[in-house]
């Protein structure tokens, strides 16, 4: 269940066209991504822990920031802040966890060091995104983010310290074209390369307003106004 | 601000006849990158209310956010079409920040460019789909226009029924072929201009008016 509404936590099945038209139950209109690997993990919490990471478990202080990893995720869904909640990105991180545990780090981070500045969730505010910048980080600052978690976890095992740090990594090569695959409207190639299926991008009544390196995406819709927002 | 056009509209309005529309008919300015849309679109504001209504630049996608003039009142042939223009972003099929790069400007910078490029396209469409009522079809006279871009636009345009007036501008540059744009789309009446210069300003105030009036 690759998508959940933040405002009620209803979940819906990759390529799940229902969303689009706002969360058929509360009208939401955020929502997070949740690739197929972090569902589990999600639910059962730390037990996931075992079977995907490794490097964690075998040390002791990183064990803890796995685990806290793993139950990130759910914490914002559960909660009752739903505005705060598209701050929250268990996904990107925990796929790239999932698939190569402990492998080049970099290139992530340097997205999200990228994020706070110029694709920040701004529904209304692109253009002003210097205005953003302080409640992006406090928005930040308030959970930990999966991605610290995972620098964290990988610091254990220093062998695998990737050198590059433009170079982009499989797990977010991955995750975007599982993205790609859901809108086809705006292919991200790499970070800064983009494709854009015109007719695709007409042909839709919502529109995507903000893009994210991460994966993560704002979309608005008409119906949806006032719903999400406070 | 324009008080003296204003002043004038308003004496040929009542001189001429109820022709002020009720509200003023929304005209979107597209064309891909580096047409020369926001130069048009400066100097149509300019000549009919004195501003102007975004910067403009040689590198591409320099407006990456639909810019709005409203009320810009031209004046033709004794009446008065009252139009609100759309600056939009160049659509195209692919943003690339590496083709910022030769533009002496920073990664980081490209980068974002090309993101916030990205979301002006998207952006562009939409206001295509629900929120203009002509077209303005901007293109760089030097250049081929049987671009996928181009035709999958005018045919947007066309399946929409939206009135549309193709123009050729940059005939001040020495490759420019008019004639080429005019075959690429031969339902199409084709306006030569030069928006940088203002040659041939008068026909397209006129063509406007006339499609959009």
């Amino acid at each position: 269940m690759p998508h959940q509404c933040t405002s009620c936590g209803r979940t819906f099945p990759d390529g799940s066209k229902e969303m689009l038209s706002g969360c058929p139950d509360c009208g939401g209109n955020k929502f997070q991504f949740k690739p197929a690997g972090a569902t589990a993990d999600a639910d059962s919490g730390g037990a996931a822990d075992s079977g995907n990471e490794a490097p964690g478990s075998a040390a002791g202080p990183s064990g803890s920031a796995a685990d806290q990893s793993d139950r990130t995720p759910p914490t914002p869904a559960e909660g009752s802040a739903p505005v705060a909640n598209d701050e929250s990105e268990p996904t990107p991180d925990e796929r790239a966890a999932d698939r190569r545990p402990a492998d080049s780090a970099d290139p992530t981070p340097s997205d999200a060091a990228a994020s706070p500045d110029s694709a920040t969730d701004g529904t209304e505010q692109i253009a002003d995104r210097s205005d953003e910048d302080t409640a992006q980080a406090s928005a930040r600052s308030e959970v930990v983010s999966p991605d610290e978690l995972d620098r964290a976890s990988r610091d254990v095992d220093p062998a695998e310290t990737p050198p590059a740090e433009e170079e982009p990594q499989p797990g977010i090569d991955a995750l975007r074209d599982e993205l790609n695959d859901q809108f086809e409207s705006i292919r991200i190639v790499s970070p800064g390369q983009y494709e854009l299926n015109l007719m695709e991008l007409y042909d839709r009544q919502e529109y995507i307003i903000s893009l994210q390196e991460d994966g993560r995406y704002v979309i608005e819709m008409p119906d949806a106004w006032g719903i999400g927002e406070e | 601000m324009g008080l003296l056009t204003n002043l004038r509209d308003s004496i040929s309005r009542v001189t001429d006849g109820l022709f002020a529309a009720d509200e003023p008919k929304r005209i979107g300015i597209y064309g891909p990158p580096n047409a020369g849309k926001t130069t048009l679109a400066n100097r149509i504001a300019r000549d009919w209310t004195g501003d102007a209504v975004g910067p403009e630049s040689h590198i591409p996608h320099e407006t990456r956010r639909a810019r709005r003039k409203e009320n810009v009142e031209i004046e033709r042939n004794g009446r008065t079409v009252t139009i609100d223009i759309v600056d939009t972003p160049g659509v195209t099929t692919k943003v690339d920040y590496k083709e910022f790069l030769d533009h002496d400007m920073e990664k980081d910078d490209a980068v974002r460019r090309s993101r916030e490029a990205t979301e002006g396209v998207a952006e562009a469409m939409h206001w295509l789909r629900e929120d203009v009522d002509g077209v303005i079809y901007v293109l760089d006279s030097t250049t081929d226009p049987f671009t996928q871009v181009n035709t999958m636009l005018i045919g947007i345009i066309e399946s929409q029924d939206l009135p549309a007036l193709i123009l050729a501008n940059k005939t001040d540059l020495p490759g420019s072929d008019v004639q080429q744009i005019a075959n690429a789309f031969p339902q199409h009446e084709t306006i030569p201009l030069s928006a940088l210069e203002g040659d041939n300003m008068d026909e397209v105030y006129t063509k406007i008016a006339e499609y959009f009036g």
